[in-house]
């Protein structure tokens, strides 16, 4: 290898000007969100909460998690590190909470993947045959094909063209639409009614007081909420992180207004819809592939298929806000010396981090079959406690992120009113809400009845194991990884008087580990 | 700076060949030859930070290492290096539009017609976007081990 012999001055950097039009960034915005496979996903477990609620949890939990993308947006300006919530964290606490709030994403990332793969796993086989959606051994071979293609994308470094992507969204969207108006159009009047296996379900009319908690206990809207947050991850990274837009000072705000409205609206009217159609229960009884038990009653044959399709597409966009933030964090934590540097290493053809996407893809097909062996053989039904889990380690992680805004930006919070909303009030409360959701649902998961799952493992309910023995994990880790990596742990948080105005041109911190044990006195 | 050859290499030494024949031409018409390091993650990630740094890594590595290698058979050519961080065909045809330049030339890895459609081809794409003349170089034989 030749020495790096580059005169000074010869090479430039920084010709940033990537241009992404209003229309591609909100396009982004809602596919890295997913709608179509959060919907799949969720539905049923929010009615099993909240009942004909569910359009209130839907929105309600839009709450903690637009908070929190309050603190992302500050908080990137001083690091715009692909750590995200790693890096802010050693910034802000120090090494030990940063790797915890790493491992919090990885983690989060981890649980989710085999919930990912089920349901295209089961949805692709639904598109051919009905029958043998059933058939598990199926099912479980293309979910594991698929994480593999989609670790297989991500390593790639291939990415839809802005124009394909709102193809695919449109017709996501589309899709959706149609399906809540006609179902809602069904559930008006005298409405329809079904009988499975000795249970009549019959629609009910849509009311306003669906969006309304009225009668919701706490313990019922924190179960439902831990659900639901999942149905917005995703859309913080790009409203926070999409920067170079044209025009960079309208149209990021502009887009992520935008695409929040669309989200919302989204998620309002399918809970609705669903909800209407034969009543809550009947959402519940099929949560495992909720949106297509309903789909076939209120829609067309082909809109059916389409609908199946809009599910598989938006499963494999959200595949993609999966493993890149994972892979990303773990390239973060090895580039930063807080876990094995190889975690850090690129592929010099794709420019992407290779071993840290072997080891995700490799680590997710694991925990997919080990997830399928307990599902068949046990009565526990690990694709719906995953999606509670997942959204204890997001409550967590994006809990740990709104603390650290306002304790990295404890200089500026009060300085002026703006400041005290966007950079002090709503990132506490968001991370308040969420570090508080996790609590609770800890502690009433402790009884086996929880969420209505009826399951017990290790004399808990299955949510309280899965949402904790990985987050858990991480502390066993993260001591030896203290052990191992002595330099990074000697870093210390930055002090308040160093952190710049979030406001002002000059944003960006000093690299991290500037601030350690031995000198920060010198600051 | 009217008048550059513009050549894109990649972080694993690909577009070298294209690199070797530019450099002949360059210096045969007294022109600086320009290498371009075109890199950008997909937009659905989280990025920046460590991440741009580690690929940047990867880029002054590879660039230098050609770079030596040109000077070594052309001690007298003008290499001048541009870290663009946008897509590597954005970035060949933003910096071939930012010097005027004359000519850009770009390697071929020799990805059929099936895969250039589903996966996209750099060269496919210079070739029917660059407003000025573009020059494809074939890959080494050797090297094609993808």
């Amino acid at each position: 290898v030749a020495e790096a012999t580059i005169t000074e001055g010869v090479a430039s950097k920084g010709l940033k000007g990537g241009s992404l039009g209003l229309v591609a960034v909100i396009v982004i915005g809602v596919a890295s969100t997913a709608p179509g496979y959060s919907l799949a996903a969720s539905l049923g477990l929010v009615t099993g909460s909240a009942g004909a609620k569910a359009p209130f949890i839907m929105l309600f939990a839009f709450v903690p998690m637009a908070c929190i993308a309050a603190s992302f947006y500050y908080l990137n300006k001083a690091d715009p590190d692909c750590g995200t919530n790693f890096t802010w964290g050693v910034r802000a606490f120090g090494p030990k909470a940063g790797w915890i709030a790493g491992w919090g994403c990885v983690v989060a990332d981890l649980v989710i993947m085999p919930n990912l793969a089920g349901v295209s796993g089961q949805y692709l086989v639904l598109l051919f045959s009905e029958k043998q959606s059933e058939n598990i051994y199926l099912t479980t071979s293309i979910g594991i094909l698929f994480i593999i293609a989609m670790t297989w994308i991500c390593w790639k470094g291939i990415e839809l063209s802005a124009r394909s992507q709102v193809l695919l969204l449109g017709t996501e969207l589309l899709v959706l639409t149609v399906f809540a108006v006609l179902a809602i159009g069904k559930s008006l009047g005298k409405g329809i009614s079904r009988t499975v296996d000795g249970t009549t379900y019959k629609s009910v009319h849509p009311s306003l007081s669906w969006i309304s908690p009225s009668g919701l206990s706490t313990s019922a809207i924190v179960a439902g909420l831990v659900t639901a947050v999942f149905i917005y991850w995703g859309w913080d990274t790009c409203v926070s992180v999409n920067e170079e837009a044209e025009d960079s000072a309208t149209t990021p705000g502009r887009a992520a207004v935008l695409s929040t409205i669309v989200l919302l609206l989204i998620y309002l009217v399918v809970s609705y819809g669903s909800v209407s159609l034969l009543g809550p229960d009947y959402v519940t009884a099929n949560s495992s592939d909720a949106l297509y038990a309903l789909g076939k009653i209120a829609l067309p044959t082909f809109m059916v298929k389409l609908l199946l399709i809009a599910v598989l597409t938006s499963a494999a966009a959200s595949c993609q806000t999966t493993i890149l933030p994972a892979t990303r964090t773990m390239l973060s934590m090895g580039a930063h010396g807080a876990a094995p540097d190889k975690l850090a290493r690129i592929d010099p053809k794709r420019l992407t981090p290779d071993y840290s996407s072997y080891l995700f893809g490799g680590v997710s097909i694991a925990w997919y079959i080990v997830l399928v062996i307990i599902s068949h053989n046990t009565s526990i039904d690990a694709y719906a406690t995953s999606i509670a889990a997942v959204g204890m380690a997001i409550a967590v992680y994006y809990g740990l992120s709104g603390i650290s805004c306002v304790l990295y930006f404890r200089k500026w919070v009060l300085k002026s009113p703006k400041n005290f909303v966007l950079m002090g009030f709503l990132p506490t409360f968001g991370g308040v809400v969420l570090i508080y959701v996790f609590c609770k649902t800890v502690w009433d998961a402790r009884k086996p009845s929880y969420g209505g799952y009826d399951s017990s493992l290790l004399g808990v309910s299955p949510v309280l194991v899965f949402g904790t023995s990985l987050l858990v994990l991480g502390v066993p880790l993260m001591l030896w990884c203290a052990k191992k990596y002595p330099k990074f742990f000697s870093f210390r948080p930055d002090p308040a008087h160093v952190v710049k105005d979030p406001n002002s041109d000059d944003t960006l911190a000093a690299p991290l580990g500037t601030y350690t044990k031995s000198n920060r006195g010198q600051f | 700076m009217a008048g550059d050859l513009i050549v894109g290499v990649g972080g694993d030494g690909s577009g070298f060949e294209a690199a070797r024949r530019a450099a002949t031409i360059a210096d045969l018409m007294h022109m600086p030859l320009v290498l371009v390091f075109g890199y950008e993650s997909v937009a659905m990630g989280p990025r920046g930070g460590v991440l741009e740094e580690q690929v940047e890594a990867v880029g002054d590595e590879a660039v230098a290492d050609i770079r030596t290698q040109l000077l070594a058979s052309h001690p007298s050519l003008d290499i001048q290096v541009e870290m663009v961080l946008q897509r590597p065909v954005d970035a060949m045809l933003a910096v071939a539009d930012a010097r005027e330049a004359t000519l850009i030339a770009v390697g071929h890895g020799g990805s059929g017609p099936l895969r250039a459609a589903l996966l996209g081809s750099i060269t496919y794409e210079i070739v029917h976007r660059s407003h000025v003349p573009v020059l494809v170089v074939p890959d080494d034989q050797a090297d094609l081990d993808d």
